[in-house]
């Protein structure tokens, strides 16, 4: 996918050195852009408490959606006694949909390699994974060529920089489906069990794999790294949101003028993204509403864009991060019929461990159907809302918690819409066509 | 890839005991100081508002059984972390938004934890209706769950089919004494739910205990005892007054007599029975042939009856009491009919229903009943039996006139027959007065038409009167059929403490049936109006287990608490259709033509003949659950809203308890095929409700790992690898599966004991049967080879077995004797002598399989091998111990 550019003038944390070097050539091309400088100069200078310190003070949080701070993570697992700890770096990018952690390991795999021996040093892991789509062939074999150009170059392997500290990188393809991006179900898929998720606390970080301490980072938060401990936290505490700071990647697609991933200060307006960055919508088309945060995200409305692109700004409007995408939907599409499809996906994907995901996920999916079939029965949308209530707050994983989002926040922005399939029986966007009365059928008649 | 990953090697490497740790643990073993207890630390946590104290390390589950606090679990096994698959251990922890799950969250000091608060109780019964809206399966099936008594009814339809009626009575007699007499009379609400209609017509379920009943009074008036559905308990010493001897009297005094008690049954009139006999026509119910005989086997029990002797007239509650009677059951049913309430009801020519049914039943003629233009009101059975008596009767012209529709009749299955015999039917129509001449003789009823307005609480459309529709039915005789309520004018004297409700029934619980007067009961239509025969005597026995309960000295409260959950059956979805049945029509009784019936009092339905009896029953589904009684998930259900509020009848429908309040998620779901192949575990996935329970213990606890989660999503079946026989996984028939499952999923297999015929030729000595007799069945021989042999590796073997049990050569072998001529007709060829050298010489040749096993079976004629130490001297199978080689494909897995 293409890469935009991004606000002018602000400082780049992820991509500055996307393609000023070839990911095939080697080490010494990728030194010579400006890799590994900084995990030379910390792993060698800094201690683990002085590193996790500072991540502390620059205020980075987690980028895989959830948004917690990173430090505490860090501090929590290095903190507990145990003989083994592990670092597993989170790139398996579930949403089928979104290609920015691809993007970052294919087009720069040092970057994250270093942030990922970063990160092991200060938590103490001598073991890392980095874990991709076990169909992600590309991905793996760049990763696994960088990290033996980096173990021959004395950046990892035992005794890396002469430092004493064993550090030894995996990459791991990862075989299933979107549940896995859920970090207790990825470890567990890394131990050779069934994929499926398990209840915390405890934590990874107390509990994890093979129960040991273990921390589970999105590449894309240990990619920023480098950067935040080369330019000091408070340079990277004074990009983006104060809450949630630092850049993140957003990958924008959908009816806009120019589709693809741009890195943005975090809590810029979703309309300004979509609008400044991304080309603006599509010509001819008109914006109806736009989905963040993928198969699990929120529909937000034109009028609501002025929403900041952080997990605390999105949240207070029912919305979160996800995976990181945003698709701007035009007015041909149907956003009922959207949420539906929406539901069936969570619900084919659900490893089906808990009641509230394996059935109620699918009764989620049900009602939907029902209502695009012209079936709806008069109880359906308070026994959707009910519905939604009892799986997020019983559900175990994020799958089945966030599972209801896309009909929430369509219920709550687009009420009109999906009062007419519930109620009135007719789809406006004229997509639903079993109903007994679209808007076409309406029109001609 | 994954398989690449390096694990930590403690985790690979099996901990192995060198010499040294052996002597360090010696030592440890021996040293005879007194060791330090072990106290682990404990701190105090708030739970439901009470301070409990918690050990380090507990979850807030095993805090709150440790104190006895009921935290609902379905996935939870207590020999095993906490798993988080059914949700419903959630708990509320104070300054958390959502509620943890109680089985995987560690208890910390100070924690403030409710257990039971509304919104847990919320998420649980989503929970539960979310698990039953994909719940394939019953409880009990819907017919024994319509059955106002619930009897076992694929139960006694088992017994039918194997021709063993006196079991199947047995079986019936365990809810309803009488099953002759229901077969004849009962309207069998039953049916109406029968899950065989989905195929092509319910099955004849009362004819069925009809046919059997009538055998065992067949075998009963050849002298033989009728059969007893319980053990009959020591006797009490304890004395029971049964007042009334109608169906709900004589059910009360048959189980209370059975539970040792010393009963009698008083009764007003001439001889026992109550509506039975009185209300009941003859050609309906023979009173000698089936009443009689039915009530004989009570009367085998020790229960006496008092006749002629009536409740107000000749003795009061006090004086029974005062005659030293530990408990009185009031069951004297409802015996006054309802009055019309229009003018003219007073005319000469109206007639009490049940006035005219009493002498019609007594044989004798109603007085110049011949003849006579004769209008029927009412709808229910009383009004059939009047109408269709009156035929009998010689009434020139029979109209029997209904205020609601037909099909909202409580006796509607009965009309075509009445029409048959030549009476008339006017539906929708209510009576205004009754016309009289001058000397208030009856001349006719003015009617007016009805129309069916909006649905009353009886689920039934309320008929409304329409204004100018009057008509006039020109008559001599009216019988008024229009319900009864009981006769309560015995209160006035010497029955203190016991009172009449607002509608004038006699004021009792409707579980515990106590009145406000200790020891003293009243049950059945004096309770609840009248009713059916079926719903009096449910209340009967029910009534007779409250009386024995408070005889025993137990507490009613807790018999009440105790009954609730044991008597109603929640239905919790309506399931799939059978469709893949062979399509068999229902047996049919016939009747006799309508012009021979209608001038007869004998019985005009013909009895099947045995063998439709049995193929009629061979009909049923028998879809039961097996582990009703010790399902969690029933009883979460019942726990939590699922219940039924109170045991009373649905006002007005005659015959439904009230339902558990519809499941709002019905929708898809999942039919699963049966897996009997195992010998021991029987595994029904359509119960399953994906705990994984089984899965976790079989592979964390036995170290089989038979079961794991297949498949994803909302198909997700936790199920044996590819779904496949339990036979080709590693299962060693432990049992650990079936105890854990919260459902009837993976239960015990019901053993059905056979003569075993063991085929000496085949066995190969290898002892297995030996080691894995539960009960010391087998047991070696002096002379048998293998003895010698160390088995110290029993699972192996099992293995091995499971692994026999696939389909094989082995396994054709076992099935059919005469497979290698069967395999040769087919044209394989088979090199036999190579692939199974423990064969005697016999089959090696190309002589036919069925010389060998007549052969074979001569020898157990003989007698010689019920025992397995036979290896030595007993000809050609002797020497098939040339299993010792173990060159064949079985013999050599063990090893």
């Amino acid at each position: 996918m293409r890469v935009l550019p991004g606000v002018r003038n602000a400082p780049s944390v992820l991509l500055a050195r996307l393609d000023r070097y070839d990911p095939d050539a080697g080490r010494q091309a990728a030194e010579d852009a400006g890799a590994w400088r900084t995990w030379r100069q910390v792993g060698t200078t800094s201690s683990p408490q002085q590193i996790i310190r500072l991540v502390g003070e620059a205020g980075l949080r987690g980028r895989g959606g959830a948004g917690h701070s990173t430090a505490e993570k860090w501090r929590a697992a290095a903190e507990i006694q145990a003989e083994e700890r592990y670092l597993v770096a989170n790139g398996f990018e579930a949403d089928p949909g979104a290609q920015l952690d691809r993007t970052l390991m294919e087009r720069d795999p040092h970057l994250v390699l270093e942030g990922v021996a970063i990160a092991a040093y200060a938590i103490g892991a001598r073991r890392a994974y980095i874990c991709v789509k076990a169909g992600a062939q590309g991905v793996i074999h760049r990763l696994q060529a960088a990290i033996e150009a980096s173990e021959e170059g004395g950046l990892l392997g035992p005794d890396a920089l002469g430092s004493g500290f064993d550090l030894d990188v995996e990459v791991v393809g990862v075989p299933g489906g979107f549940v896995v991006g859920e970090e207790t179900v990825l470890l567990r898929a890394l131990e050779n069990k069934r994929a499926q998720p398990e209840q915390r606390p405890p934590y990874p970080s107390r509990k994890g794999l093979w129960g040991r301490p273990t921390v589970v980072n999105n590449v894309e938060t240990l990619a920023a790294l480098p950067w935040l401990l080369a330019n000091g936290p408070a340079a990277y505490a004074g990009i983006g949101d104060v809450a949630m700071p630092g850049t993140t990647l957003v990958q924008v697609t959908g009816a806009v003028g120019t589709p693809g991933i741009v890195e943005v200060p975090t809590g810029m307006p979703i309309g300004s993204i979509v609008d400044e960055l991304a080309g603006g919508v599509r010509k001819g088309s008109r914006l109806k509403a736009v989905l963040v945060g993928g198969p699990s995200g929120s529909f937000l409305p034109p009028d609501q864009l002025g929403v900041g692109y952080s997990a605390a700004a999105l949240g207070a409007h029912g919305a979160v991060m996800g995976s990181g995408t945003v698709v701007a939907l035009d007015e041909d599409i149907c956003l009922f019929d959207m949420a539906t499809l929406l539901q069936r996906f969570l619900s084919d994907e659900s490893c089906g461990k808990t009641i509230p995901c394996r059935i109620g996920v699918r009764r989620l999916y049900e009602i939907g159907a029902r209502a695009v079939a012209g079936l709806a029965r008069p109880t359906d949308p308070q026994l959707l809302l009910d519905l939604a209530a009892d799986v997020r707050d019983g559900g175990m994983c994020g799958l089945e918690r966030l599972a209801p989002n896309s009909f929430l926040s369509g219920m709550t922005y687009f009420g009109q819409e999906f009062e007419d399939h519930f109620v009135r029986r007719r789809c406006p966007a004229g997509v639903c066509t079993q109903l007994g009365q679209s808007a076409l059928s309406v029109q001609t008649a | 890839m994954t398989d690449t990953l390096q694990r930590p090697a403690q985790d690979i490497a099996p901990q192995t005991s060198d010499d040294a740790s052996d002597a360090v643990a010696e030592r440890w073993l021996d040293t005879q100081s007194p060791q330090r207890p072990q106290v682990t630390p404990t701190f105090i946590v708030e739970i439901d508002g009470r301070q409990l104290t918690g050990r380090i390390g507990q979850t807030i589950l095993e805090v709150c059984r440790d104190h006895g606090i009921e935290v609902p679990t379905l996935c939870y096994e207590p020999k095993l972390p906490g798993f988080g698959a059914c949700r419903m251990c959630v708990v509320e922890v104070e300054g958390e938004d959502t509620p943890p799950i109680s089985c995987s969250r560690a208890a910390e000091p100070g924690m403030v934890v409710s257990t039971q608060t509304k919104r847990l109780r919320q998420i649980r019964k989503t929970n539960l209706e979310l698990i039953f809206s994909d719940h394939n399966a019953y409880c009990l099936p819907p017919c024994q769950n319509k059955c106002p008594s619930h009897i076992d009814i694929p139960g006694f339809l088992k017994a039918n089919t194997e021709g063993n009626w006196f079991e199947s009575a047995r079986i019936f007699k365990r809810t309803i004494p009488f099953p002759s007499v229901l077969g004849r009379v009962c309207p069998a609400p039953c049916e109406e739910h029968c899950r065989r209609d989905e195929v092509e017509e319910a099955i004849a379920i009362r004819d069925s205990h009809r046919y059997a009943g009538d055998q065992v009074l067949k075998a009963q008036a050849a002298g033989t005892r009728a059969p007893v559905p319980f053990e009959i308990q020591a006797a009490s010493g304890r004395r029971v007054a049964v007042i009334g001897s109608g169906p709900t009297g004589m059910a009360a005094a048959y189980y209370l007599a059975i539970a040792g008690h010393e009963v009698t049954v008083f009764e007003r009139d001439p001889a026992p029975g109550g509506m039975l006999r009185y209300g009941i026509p003859q050609y309906r119910l023979p009173k000698v042939e089936v009443l009689e005989g039915e009530y004989e086997a009570a009367y085998q029990l020790g229960v006496k009856v008092v006749t002629n002797t009536a409740l107000g007239r000749d003795f009061t509650i006090d004086d029974l009491q005062n005659q030293g009677f530990d408990s009185v059951v009031v069951a004297i049913g409802c015996y006054n009919t309802n009055k019309l309430g229009v003018p003219g009801e007073d005319g000469i020519g109206v007639i009490d229903g049940l006035e005219y049914l009493r002498v019609a039943t007594l044989g004798l003629p109603y007085p110049e009943h011949a003849g006579k233009r004769v209008v029927v009101i009412g709808g229910g059975f009383t009004s059939m039996d009047c109408a269709r008596t009156s035929v009998r009767q010689g009434a020139a012209e029979v109209t029997l006139v209904y205020r609601r529709d037909m099909k909202d009749m409580p006796a509607a299955n009965e009309v075509h027959e009445m029409l048959e015999e030549g009476a008339r039917a006017i539906f929708q129509a209510a009576p205004t007065r009754v016309v009289t001449d001058d000397d208030n003789r009856v001349t006719g009823v003015e009617f007016q038409r009805m129309a069916l307005g909006a649905p009353d609480e009886s689920g039934r459309r309320r008929p409304e009167p329409v204004a100018g529709t009057e008509f006039i039915i020109e008559c001599d005789r009216v019988l008024l059929a229009i319900g009864q309520g009981p006769d309560l004018n015995w209160l006035e004297r010497g029955a203190e403490g016991l009172s009449a409700t607002r509608n004038r029934r006699l004021a009792a619980d409707a579980v515990t049936f106590a009145t406000g007067r200790p020891g003293v009961f009243a049950t059945g239509d004096v309770r609840i109006g009248a009713s059916t025969v079926v719903q009096a005597i449910a209340e009967g026995r029910r009534a007779a287990y409250a009386v024995d309960a408070y005889l025993k000295g137990n507490d009613l409260d807790e018999i009440r608490t105790r009954q609730t959950l044991a008597e109603p059956q929640p239905e919790f979805l309506s399931i799939v259709p059978y469709t893949g049945e062979v399509k068999e029509p229902r047996y049919r009784l016939t009747a006799m033509e309508p012009e021979v019936r209608n001038s007869s009092y004998v019985e005009y339905e013909i009895p099947y003949t045995q063998a439709d009896a049995m193929a009629e029953s061979r009909r049923c589904l028998q879809c039961t659950c097996e582990a009703i009684g010790y399902c969690d998930l029933r009883r979460q259900g019942i726990e939590y809203g699922t219940t039924l509020r109170t045991l009373e009848p649905q006002s007005g429908g005659a015959f439904s308890f009230r339902s558990v309040t519809e499941n709002r998620f019905t929708g898809a779901n999942h039919d699963y095929i049966r897996d009997d192949s195992h010998a021991f575990i029987l595994r029904e996935p359509s119960r399953c409700i994906d705990c994984g329970r089984c899965a976790n213990v079989c592979k964390e606890i036995v170290g089989a790992a038979c079961y794991d989660f297949m498949r994803t999503g909302f198909d997700t079946l936790v199920t044996t690898p590819l779904d496949m026989s339990l036979n080709t996984t590693p299962c060693v028939s432990c049992g650990r599966c079936a105890e854990t499952c919260p459902t009837g999923a993976l239960m015990p297999k019901p053993r059905v004991l056979e003569k075993y015929d063991v085929d000496e030729s085949r066995c190969i000595l290898c002892g297995i049967c030996v080691d894995a007799c539960p009960y010391d069945a087998l047991r070696c021989g002096p002379d048998f080879e293998l003895s010698r042999e160390d088995r110290s590796e029993p699972m192996i073997d099992l293995m091995a077995i499971s692994a026999m049990d696939r389909i094989t050569e082995g396994t054709l072998i076992r099935e059919e004797r005469d497979w290698l001529a069967r395999a040769q007709d087919k044209g394989r060829s088979l090199p036999v002598g190579k692939l199974l050298p423990m064969l005697p010489p016999g089959v090696t040749s190309t002589a036919n399989g069925n010389g060998h096993g007549n052969g074979h079976a001569h020898h157990h004629d003989n007698g010689h091998a019920t025992n397995l130490g036979l290896a030595a001297g007993r000809g050609p199978q002797g020497q098939a111990g040339g299993h010792g080689d173990t060159s064949g494909p079985t013999g050599g897995q063990g090893h």
